[in-house]
Formats: C-alpha cells, sequence, structure tokens
C-alpha cells in the first residue's frame, strides 16, 4: 500500500535533493500551441504521437550545468484555470503561441496578462516561444510580440524566439537565453 | 574653519535630498553592444551575451540616482518595441558598433527615427561609440560625420555627447572609463533640468498608460464576444 507512494516520494527527493542548481519553469499556453511538442523536442524525444494533454508533464533537461525542471500543462480551456496552482516557486514562465492561429492572439494575450498579475509569477522573466514559424501562414516575432502586448510588461525581462517545436528550429536559442540570463543570474 | 563648516553643510544638503529617479532607454542596431555594455555596468562579464529580442532591464544607483536602464532587442524585426518606452525615459543612450562601417547608415536612419519622436526629442542623448577595440573602428570625428549628428541633434534639439569605448574592456570597477564618463555626463545633464523632464515624462506616460488601459478593456471585451459566440456553437 505504502509502495507506490514511496515511489513516488523518491522520485521528488531526486528532483529537489541534487547538488546541482536547478531552475524551475512553467510551460504555458493555449491549447495546441505545442507545448508538449516542444518539450519532447527539448528532451530529443519523438514529436509524432502527442494527444492534447488532460493533466501535465513533466521532464528534466540538462543545459550550461543546469538541470532545468520544467513542467507543461495542459491549454484547453477547460484546464486552464488550474494553472494557478503551478506557479509557485517558478524561476522562468515559457509562454507558447501558436503563430498561425491568428483568430486567438487577443485570447492567448489576455491569457498571459492574467497570468502575469499573478503574485506567484511577480518578477518572473518570461519567454515566448512564438512557434509553428514552418507554417506559410505564421506571423513574425514582432508582429506577435506587438499582438500580446509584451511593451506593456515593464516589471520583468521578456523575450520573445520565434521557433517550429516539429523541426527544432530556433528552441535551442530560446533555451540559450535562458541559460545566459536566468541562471547566470540565479547563481 | 568656515570652509569646513560650509562643506558639512553641503554634504548635510545633499544627503537630505531624496533619491532621484531616472529611467534611461538603451537602443541602437542588433550586435551593437548594449546588452554587454549593461552587463560591464553591473559589474557582470560582459562576454558570452545572447541577442535580445525581447526587454530587459537594470537597476543601478549612481551618487544620489537611482537609475533604471531599459535594454531592448536591436534586431530589425524587434525595433517596433522601442518607441513604447520613449515615454518614461529621461534620456537616450544610443549605442553604435563602430567597426560596422557597411551598417553605418542603417545606424544613421535608426538614430534619426529615434531622435525625432515627439517623446524623445529635446531629451539628453549618449552615443556610445563601442567597439573601438576593433581594428578599423571608425573614430569619434569619422561617426559624428557618418551619422550626421551635429544636424540631427540640433535639429531636435537634444543636448548630445559622444563617447568613444569598448564594452568588453573590463566589468564592475575596470568597466571602460570613457562609459562611466558618458553616463556621468547623462546623468548630470539630466539633473539640471530634472524638473522639467520629470514633468514631462509623467504627464506623457500618464497618457500611454491610460491608452494601453482603454486598449486592454476593449480586448478583453473581443475576447469575451468571441468566447460565447463559440460556446454558443459549441452547443448547436
Ligand atoms: N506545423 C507545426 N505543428 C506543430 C508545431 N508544434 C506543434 N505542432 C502540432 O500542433 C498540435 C498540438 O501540439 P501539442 O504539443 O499537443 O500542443 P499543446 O500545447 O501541448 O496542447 P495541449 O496539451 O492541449 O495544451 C500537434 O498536432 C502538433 O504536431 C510546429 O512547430 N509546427
Ligand atoms: N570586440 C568587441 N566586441 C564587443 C564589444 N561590445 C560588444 N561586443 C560583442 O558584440 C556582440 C553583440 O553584443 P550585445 O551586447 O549582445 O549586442 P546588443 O546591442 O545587445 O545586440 P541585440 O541584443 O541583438 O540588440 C557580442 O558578441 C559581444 O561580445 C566591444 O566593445 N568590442
Ligand atoms: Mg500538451
Ligand atoms: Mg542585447
Amino acid at each position: 500500500m505504502g509502495e507506490p507512494q514511496k515511489g513516488l516520494l523518491s522520485v521528488i527527493e531526486k528532483l529537489k535533493g541534487s547538488s546541482e542548481q536547478e531552475v524551475r519553469i512553467v510551460l504555458l499556453g493555449l491549447d495546441n500551441a505545442g507545448k508538449t511538442t516542444l518539450l519532447k523536442s527539448l528532451a530529443s524525444e519523438d514529436v509524432n504521437t502527442i494527444t492534447p494533454t488532460q493533466g501535465f508533464n513533466i521532464k528534466s533537461v540538462a543545459s550550461h550545468g543546469m538541470k532545468l525542471n520544467v513542467w507543461d500543462i495542459g491549454g484547453q480551456r477547460k484546464i486552464r484555470p488550474f494553472w494557478k496552482k503551478y506557479l509557485e516557486n517558478t524561476d522562468l514562465l515559457i509562454y507558447v503561441i501558436d503563430s498561425a492561429d491568428k483568430k486567438r492572439f487577443e485570447e492567448t494575450g489576455l491569457e498571459l496578462s492574467e497570468l502575469i498579475d499573478e503574485e506567484n509569477l511577480k518578477g518572473v522573466p518570461v519567454l515566448v516561444f512564438a512557434n509553428k514559424q514552418d507554417l506559410a501562414t505564421a506571423s513574425p516575432a514582432s508582429e506577435i510580440a506587438e499582438g500580446l502586448n509584451l511593451h506593456t510588461y515593464r516589471d520583468r525581462e521578456w523575450q520573445i524566439q520565434a521557433c517550429s517545436a516539429v523541426s527544432g528550429e530556433g528552441v535551442q536559442d530560446g533555451m540559450n537565453w535562458i541559460c545566459n540570463n536566468i541562471v547566470n543570474k540565479k547563481k | 574653519m568656515f570652509s569646513l563648516m560650509a562643506n558639512c553643510c553641503n554634504w548635510l544638503k545633499r544627503w537630505r535630498e531624496p533619491a532621484r529617479k531616472v529611467t534611461l532607454v538603451m537602443v541602437g542596431l542588433d550586435n551593437a553592444g548594449k546588452t554587454a555594455t549593461v552587463r560591464g555596468i553591473q559589474g557582470e562579464n560582459p562576454q558570452d551575451v545572447a541577442p535580445t529580442v525581447g526587454f530587459s532591464k537594470v537597476d543601478l544607483k549612481q551618487g544620489k540616482y537611482e537609475v533604471t536602464i531599459f535594454d531592448l532587442g536591436g534586431g530589425k524585426r524587434i525595433r517596433g518595441i522601442w518607441k513604447n518606452y520613449f515615454s518614461e525615459s529621461h534620456g537616450v543612450v544610443f549605442v553604435v558598433d563602430s567597426s560596422d562601417i557597411q551598417r553605418i547608415q542603417e545606424t544613421r536612419e535608426t538614430m534619426a527615427e529615434v531622435l525625432q519622436h515627439p517623446r524623445i526629442a529635446g531629451k539628453p542623448v549618449l552615443v556610445l561609440a563601442n567597439k573601438q577595440d576593433q581594428e578599423g573602428a571608425l573614430a569619434e570625428a569619422d561617426i559624428i560625420e557618418n551619422l550626421s549628428l551635429e544636424k540631427l541633434v540640433n535639429e531636435n534639439k537634444c543636448l548630445c555627447q559622444i563617447e568613444p569605448c569598448s564594452a568588453v574592456l573590463g566589468y564592475g570597477k575596470k568597466v571602460d572609463k570613457s562609459i562611466k564618463k558618458g553616463l556621468n555626463w547623462l546623468l548630470n545633464n539630466i539633473a539640471k533640468d530634472y524638473e522639467a523632464i520629470t514633468e514631462r515624462v509623467q504627464k506623457d506616460t500618464a497618457e500611454q498608460r491610460a491608452q494601453e488601459e482603454q486598449d486592454k478593456k476593449e480586448r478583453a471585451e473581443r475576447v469575451r464576444k468571441l468566447r460565447e459566440e463559440r460556446e454558443q456553437q459549441e452547443r448547436e
């Protein structure tokens, strides 16, 4: 009876207990934005069999001698109210946008602005991945930055990175930014 | 004895003055060395910087000033965000890659756009002619000429100082003296005109914030309608 619980605990212990620098990252964005695909591509896993996330996925990614614990949470409308529960002790927010889904730019901007107002994310830097740049209908990152009104967020750093989670393009650049800016400062 | 007392009084007066908040916007083309410069001033290693495609800021104390510097991305496709930070800035730091002769015209046009902006014109501008350590870097006089700097600052009534420098020379206490000198010049000139600039900053910022609030409300309303429509469709 106690066994499975112990198993889970030891996993958590492992996540927490190692001596190297750990960074907690939450990965949010509307459903279908490509969060899970991005996470798998970061971990060099197959990105062909991904289904919508009902709960969350978590992966630890090693980069620049750091351990990035990335939490990917489902983005469907009925799940979004649970985002708040994952925000405590977050070092960085990654927000993923489907750059081709123009119809929902305002909606995703609104969700982001609500997150920015959360007490637990106060001052937490934001990396926006303008994903699906491989699609011909994708908007450029600068247009998305304006559409999301990123310039109104003056109390924290932000960066917008064009990328494609399926081809992997731009993903590493985004990770480099994280390591250069966030991780160095934590040291 | 008298002078000693006078000194003491001055010192007391200065000590009592409240700290002055100053915001600076740091712009210039991508790769000019903005982030490296900010890192150096902050006492961090200016090597290994990644391009900025967004916004970052640093707070520092310089004497009685509490200075905030906005370090913005300079790439062509992100430059559009600069204007959003002009209203709250007391002054400008424009960083130039002195060794990038190919892009000096692009630099000139970009600088003209900044200085002409109604929320910048009339504010003091520090030009950092960076990367002087590079072979073939343009000297101060050449940069002034290539940028038509004289004409530009006179037309826009901006006080201006140009400092040749190198952001990678050192950091913290060892940061290039020219950078320090330039920054001091900028802060002193802002100080001379502090009340007027601050009044302008407050007015422009309030206007911009009100506009942003308004836009946000309208957006929220549009999203609400869209969601309602979608839910309606789902029910049918
Ligand atoms: N063309 C293209 N498709 C992508 C890209 N990234 C993700 N997709 C596709 O977009 C769909 C949604 O991807 P997911 O990773 O499941 O999206 P998600 O954000 O995790 O969605 P939820 O779990 O529902 O919140 C899948 O069909 C992906 O193959 C991309 O960069 N380019
Ligand atoms: N040799 C030399 N290299 C420099 C100097 N200043 C910056 N660099 C290098 O120039 C490159 C660009 O520097 P950044 O500070 O990232 O430039 P930036 O202006 O912030 O560029 P964006 O963020 O893209 O707008 C980096 O490789 C720096 O190391 C300098 O004074 N001399
Ligand atoms: Mg998912
Ligand atoms: Mg930069």
